[in-house]
């Protein structure tokens, strides 16, 4: 007897390629789940990303930036006496364009963050007082295409403050009205400015329609004698995954004063915590709803290849007795399989991507979420309109993934046809 | 075919014994048993005499309880299951009631599968489909599917697929039991030729009157142990 190892894997490709195309009703249902599933998870995950991107980026305008500079205290004490040494925003400048995602940066905004008193001849309410930058901030914000009477801040105000809706209420202000923002200067005095409405805006978020102030820097610096100082600096991206490098280099740039003590420099999920819980918590959300809808699709796949590997147990015994071994059998089964698997995994994915390219233009869910028009996410308001977002590491993931269910899917039939009872399967009921 | 000592099987007190919930169903018994080459060989016996069981312990279908089995030179407990597997595809062609074909081939795909296996080149293969179709009124039916061939016409494929190869004998388990009497008589007489032209080993398991009058030797089974042994002129 000639000793062939042979595999006979030709022959075993070739019975399963006949068994798919025997009972192509199975094999094109099959298929269908398998793709459709696909190209769900690849949409959703490129959607998922897409919408948190969209928080990350409307958080991080209102909030911190990408990339946010301040004195490490700060974020605790809320005070300005924790502001930045001069020159830390042309530093943050010089370093930003020697970066390697110098290209991906957008905007370099600062603020300067006052908490504060604002009174009215009717009242007083604690306020958040913004020195900002009235140009930056009006490319930047949202906020100022919230405006619901007057105008945002220009270049040239003085005394001008754009005032949220909720606080114009409580302190029963209108377009025009004079109110005195009062807080601790730099010598550590309460000092008062007197600035007139010029605008009012409306964002939806009770944190900010309530308490948020927006006054011109320049006035800020002369009322609290802080001159050009800031307390905050704020680096945008266009894509969030520049974030990490654009970190280190802003890091290594600014090393001497962090290393003083005299500044911080921090992402976005340190300085937006809620922001980055409320990413995690929705991914993982969706990671569970997806994973449930492939163990579906799974034991689905599971189930039909099992009734099939049921009625077929005659053939595996033929197999068997023609010279193939019950782990060549169980190949058969596992062969078939894979092909239908893997080959739809990556059908169900390029259908998906090609959802996601035809809807580049972004997906406008305020139509679809029926009339909300605010929407918020910890309190930041978020553009309506959803870019869908794929990166190829996600695509490996989820190519991963579907042919990790497809394997364990084929291995278990496979695992049942290897191990028939052959003497039992030729049997003849009489 | 193997050069092997002048039988294609031998059995040294084969037993099978099935467990059976508490009992015990002693299948086959003590057999003992030599076939040589080129011999055409009917076992009979009533229903669950063991006929079945020997033929697919012979077979290397599945392993005796006690004793030893060899077919062409080989002995098959010393085979692992691997080996076994390839004894099967080198040297037993098998045949059984019915459903013998696989479904998603054609009838010449089905009876050059072993070959297949085998390695055995393309035009060797076709070139013994081809004498062997012609020889059994096959021609022509090529590539047809299973289904829509008669069940005559399904055994004589499974035939010339357990022969093409050339194996050392051909284990036949009730071959002719789901034909009718006329298509059972050409069957028969197929068989026949093959063994006396081409010496071909045919071992058959039946009930069928006809397949012992027509086999030169009768082994009979009663209960799992061989009742008695004729050879005929
Ligand atoms: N897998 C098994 N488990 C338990 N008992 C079995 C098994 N296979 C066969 N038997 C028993 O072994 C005995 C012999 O069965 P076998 O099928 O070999 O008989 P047979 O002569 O082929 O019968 P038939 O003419 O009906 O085909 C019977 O009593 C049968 O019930
Ligand atoms: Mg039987």
């Amino acid at each position: 007897m000639k000793a062939r190892p042979s595999m006979h894997l030709g022959v075993i490709l070739m019975l399963a390629l006949r068994n798919l195309r025997r009972n192509l009703r199975r094999t094109i249902l099959t298929a269908t789940a398998f793709i459709i599933g696909g190209a769900l998870l690849t949409f959703a995950q490129a959607f998922g990303d897409g919408t948190h991107e969209q928080w990350i980026d409307s958080g991080v305008r209102t909030g911190s930036g990408h990339v946010a500079v301040e004195v490490p205290g700060f974020r605790v004490s809320r005070k300005i006496e924790d502001r930045l040494p001069g020159g830390t925003l042309r530093l943050v400048r010089t370093a930003v364009d020697s970066s390697a995602a110098a290209d991906r940066v957008t905007d370099v905004f600062y603020r300067l963050t006052i908490n504060g008193l604002a009174t009215s001849a009717s009242g007083a309410r604690p306020a958040q007082v913004l020195g900002v930058d009235p140009t930056i901030e009006a490319s930047l914000s949202p906020l100022d295409e919230q405006v619901v009477e007057g105008r945002y801040l220009k270049k040239d105000d003085r005394l001008a403050a754009y005032v949220g809706a909720g606080l114009v209420d409580a302190l029963d202000l209108r377009l025009g009205s004079r109110l005195v923002v009062m807080a601790q200067d730099a010598h550590k005095e309460v000092a008062g400015q007197l600035v007139r409405v010029v605008g009012i805006f409306r964002s939806g978020i009770p944190g900010l329609d309530d308490s948020v102030i927006h006054v011109p820097i320049a006035t800020a610096g002369e009322w609290l004698g802080t001159g050009s100082d800031v307390t905050n600096i704020g680096v945008m991206v266009d894509d969030s995954r520049a974030v990490p490098g654009l970190l280190r280099h802003l890091r290594r740039e600014l090393g001497e004063p962090i290393g003083k003590g005299e500044a911080a420099v921090m992402g976005w999920r340190e300085a937006m915590p809620s922001l980055h819980a409320a990413v995690l918590v929705d991914e993982w959300g969706a990671y569970l709803m997806l994973g449930i809808l492939f163990v579906i699709v799974g034991f689905s796949i599971i189930n039909t290849v099992l009734m099939s590997v049921l009625h077929r147990h005659r053939e595996f015994g033929v197999l068997q007795a023609l010279g193939l071994t019950p782990r060549q059998t169980g190949s058969v089964v596992l062969v078939e399989g894979l092909l239908q698997t893997v080959v739809c995994a990556i059908l169900g994915v390029g259908v998906g991507l090609g959802l996601v390219a035809a809807l580049s233009g972004g997906i406008d869910i305020s139509e679809i979420a029926g009339g909300m028009e605010d929407m918020q996410v910890t309190g930041v308001a978020i553009d309506p309109v959803i870019v869908p977002m794929v990166t190829p590491v996600r695509v490996l993931y989820i190519l991963g993934f579907m042919m990790l269910v497809g394997v364990v899917s084929s291995v278990y039939p496979a695992m049942r046809a290897a191990t028939i009872d052959v003497t039992e399967s030729m049997k003849f009921e009489r | 075919m193997s050069e092997s000592n002048g039988y294609a099987v031998r059995t040294a007190g084969v037993w099978k014994i099935f467990q059976q919930e508490a009992e015990e169903v002693q299948a086959v018994r003590d057999v003992s048993l030599t076939i040589g080459r080129g011999e055409f060989t009917a076992l009979a016996g009533p229903s669950g005499s063991g006929k079945t069981t020997l033929l697919n312990l012979i077979g290397g279908l599945t392993r005796p309880t006690r004793g030893e089995i060899w077919v062409a030179g080989s002995e098959l407990g010393a085979l692992s299951n691997r080996e076994l597997a390839q004894l099967r595809l080198e040297q037993v062609g098998f045949v059984f009631q019915a459903y013998n074909l696989l479904p998603v081939l054609t009838a010449l795909e089905n009876a050059e599968f072993p070959m297949l296996l085998q390695g055995v080149p393309a035009a060797e293969r076709s070139e013994r489909i081809r004498e062997l179709f012609d020889r059994t009124g096959m021609t022509g039916l090529e590539d047809r599917r299973p289904g829509k061939l008669s069940g005559g016409q399904q055994q004589r494929v499974a035939v010339v697929r357990a022969v093409a190869s050339q194996p050392a004998l051909v284990l036949a388990d009730e071959p002719t039991a789901n034909l009718d009497s006329h298509a059972s008589e050409a069957l028969l007489d197929m068989m026949a030729e093959l063994n006396r032209e081409l010496g071909v080993t045919f071992v058959f398991a039946t009930h069928d009157g006809h397949v012992m009058e027509r086999s030169r030797r009768l082994v009979r089974m009663v209960d799992g142990a061989i009742d008695s042994d004729e050879t005929r002129s």
